[in-house]
């Protein structure tokens, strides 16, 4: 049974503008094998310095505009039994860090993607593939997040889209619709023209892997009809992409979208 | 001077002086052609597509190196084709609104503009491999000029018979534009390149960040910029650079041999020596020289770009091509044969360098000395030199390192080194 509960710590935002992003309990604390531990608090994870660029994203935007409603509105998801029972603690732990989560979700396996599509989750995130892959095939917008994400955490939100079909993160079939990339799109984009070009919160890269820059001006063009607006682009034409990703240290990758596959 | 002195090191010294160009076209038939493309071409605006450019594809897919294998030649650059009108939205509405205004004419490629200098390319109707266009008018941004330039056509040329040699090898040249401009231009850009058929299939716009990072990721062997700050960032990080510039005419130069040519202190070579000669002069420095003949001057931020090309030399040479190679390097010194020079000859062969061709001026002027070798470009940390060679018409690249900056660069040195 899925349990959803409010974070009376935080202002909750408005349902129908904000953008929903829904992160893993995993990913955002690190349970260790011993999760009946005396601690109260979980360390922190992977994902916490997203959270803290997502809360970042909107303290900004909120400056720009106190009466801002397209916000980023977090929401903690479990999406295993084990963490499923570790409510109290998970709710702690938030609490404990100050982090901007508005509500929880404490679903299992079977149940979690139901919960993404009840709480209309835009965008999910997970450092687990096959959660990412799963959601994915649900029709909501997922990534895995990377490892390498924590180790040089940026304090600006980067949003990384892969401009190559080839790049693809999950190894589902793409979801039918087109719609939820695209209106996930559009909102971060709107999101990004709050701020100017430079000191902005957050940033929007753009990596093409194998074609050469004709590839790279179809991917700028694409994202620019869904209401995206490119800050950096990396035309690699074949180079490694490792390389270039550590520099780029994204927070998530995305597809510029699924009709590329086309290509 | 002795010449037994200067065969100690390589056999490819031969001589002190120069020999005349072993490849170079005839005179006689350059001004006549020179004539035919005035009449034919007048002033157009529109450059004419550089046609038979080779296309970097291999059987239906896309080739291109990988970084770590090719000898990758970044450029940058600062201002992606601002015209003048665009230079005022820029200066008096500030960036917002110049990339505003950039997005809503994109359809429109960039236009070259005033500010640089003459680009002046010869046609060639032999060869169908490099057809030039003559670009009758000064170019806004150097993007346009490097494409256009003897330099870049020469690392073509190079990579045509790399490629006739080593069909599957991915040791090439290869050139990545690394530049700070915002993606907001991405598009343009890119209608741009289209537009003037420009080389460009690998790019970096890092949106204000520092690019260094990224030119080490390309694994850059030589990063050319017209900005002097970025070039210093990247020599401070290791990375090979110099800052071009362009000559107002360029001197005709050969086709089917990049020439490549060098300062040697604080280009190949540490300062050391140079800091020595400016605290106590001209004799110590030869004392010094002297005294220390048998020690190895520590390397210098061009060491790297002279081994590299050595590498793809030697290429040539596994396959019979040593007399014939399409790439010929130079060093061109301040420093006398006798005395001064036999340290640097001694420290490139303990480097496992070869030079082809080492002439030691003792402090005669470069100029004469660069228009005869005429190398596609000449590396150099002092300025005065730099603005001889391009007084000659050759591309000349300041590397701005060593002692040498500290001083006026203005400065005529008398017996300059």
């Amino acid at each position: 049974m899925v349990a959803t509960v409010e974070n009376t710590d935080v202002k909750q935002k408005d349902a129908d503008r904000a953008l929903i992003v829904a992160v893993t309990s995993r990913s955002v604390f690190e349970s260790g094998a011993d999760d009946d531990g005396d601690e109260e608090v979980y360390k922190v994870g992977t994902a916490f310095p997203l959270l803290q660029a997502l809360q970042r994203v909107n303290e900004r935007l909120l400056e720009e505009n106190p009466a801002e409603s397209l916000l980023f509105d977090v929401v903690l998801i479990t999406t295993d039994r084990q963490q499923q029972q570790q409510s109290s603690r998970i709710i702690s732990s938030t609490r404990h860090y100050g982090l901007e989560v508005g509500r929880f979700c404490f679903s299992s396996e079977e149940d979690f993607t139901e919960s993404l599509l009840t709480n209309n989750v835009q965008l999910f995130l997970s450092t687990d593939a096959m959660e990412a892959s799963q959601a994915s095939q649900k029709g909501v917008v997922s990534a895995q997040l990377d490892q390498h994400a924590a180790s040089c955490p940026s304090e600006q939100l980067r949003v990384l889209f892969c401009g190559d079909a080839v790049v693809r993160l999950s190894s589902s079939p793409a979801p039918a619709s087109q719609q939820a990339p695209q209106s996930f799109s559009a909102q971060l984009g709107e999101m990004r023209q709050r701020f100017g070009l430079f000191d902005s919160p957050v940033s929007v890269v753009l990596v093409t892997s194998r074609g050469g820059r004709e590839s790279c001006g179809t991917a700028l063009r694409t994202l620019r009809s869904h209401g995206v607006s490119v800050d950096e682009a990396y035309c690699l034409a074949g180079a490694p992409r490792g390389p270039m990703l550590s520099l780029i240290r994204p927070h998530f990758l995305l597809s510029v979208g699924f009709s590329d596959l086309k290509e | 001077m002795s010449l037994d002195a200067v065969q100690v090191m390589s056999g490819q010294v031969k001589e002190l002086k120069v020999p005349p160009p072993s490849n170079g076209d005839s005179r006689g038939s350059w001004e006549e052609k020179e004539e035919f493309d005035r009449d034919h071409l007048g002033l157009s605006t529109k450059p004419k597509p550089v046609t038979g450019r080779r296309a970097r594809k291999v059987e239906g897919g896309v080739f291109f190196p990988k970084p770590e294998n090719a000898v990758t030649v970044a450029v940058s650059s600062r201002v992606l084709f601002r015209t003048e009108r665009e230079q005022k939205v820029f200066e008096q509405e500030g960036v917002e609104e110049y990339l505003r205004d950039q997005i809503a004419h994109e359809d429109e490629p960039f236009a070259p503009g005033p500010a640089f200098p003459f680009v002046k390319v010869k046609r060639h109707t032999d060869s169908q491999r490099h057809q030039c266009t003559d670009i009758d008018r000064v170019c806004a941004d150097w993007l346009l000029f490097f494409d256009r330039c003897v330099l870049r056509q020469a690392l073509e040329t190079v990579n045509g018979r790399l490629r006739e040699l080593y069909p599957q090898s991915e040791e090439l040249f290869d050139i990545v534009l690394v530049t700070y401009n915002h993606a907001h231009v991405g598009i343009r850009l890119i209608n741009t390149i289209n537009h003037h058929n420009l080389f460009i299939e690998r790019f970096c716009m890092t949106g204000g960040s520092s690019p260094i990072g990224y030119l080490k990721a390309w694994h850059t062997n030589l990063y050319l910029s017209a900005d002097a700050e970025k070039v210093r960032e990247a020599l401070a990080e290791g990375i090979a650079a110099a800052t071009m510039f362009m000559p107002g005419k360029q001197t005709e130069v050969s086709e089917s041999q990049l020439r490549v040519a060098f300062d040697g202190d604080a280009v190949l070579f540490s300062d050391e020596s140079e800091r020595i000669f400016k605290a106590h002069g001209l004799d110590k420095f030869f004392e010094h020289e002297r005294a220390n003949e048998d020690t190895l001057l520590d390397h210098g931020p061009l060491k790297g770009f002279l081994e590299a090309l050595g590498k793809l030399q030697k290429k040539f040479y596994a396959k019979g091509h040593r007399l014939d190679c399409p790439i010929r390097t130079y060093l061109v010194t301040a420093r006398s044969a006798a005395s001064s020079g036999i340290r640097a000859l001694k420290t490139l062969r303990a480097w496992g360098l070869e030079i082809d061709e080492a002439l030691f001026l003792a402090g005669a002027p470069k100029g004469p000395m660069l228009e005869k070798i005429r190398p596609h470009i000449y590396f150099d940390d002092q300025m005065f030199h730099v603005e001889g060679a391009a007084e000659v018409g050759t591309i000349a690249a300041h590397v701005p390192y060593g002692i040498a900056q500290k001083h006026n660069p203005k400065q005529k040195a008398g017996v300059g080194k």
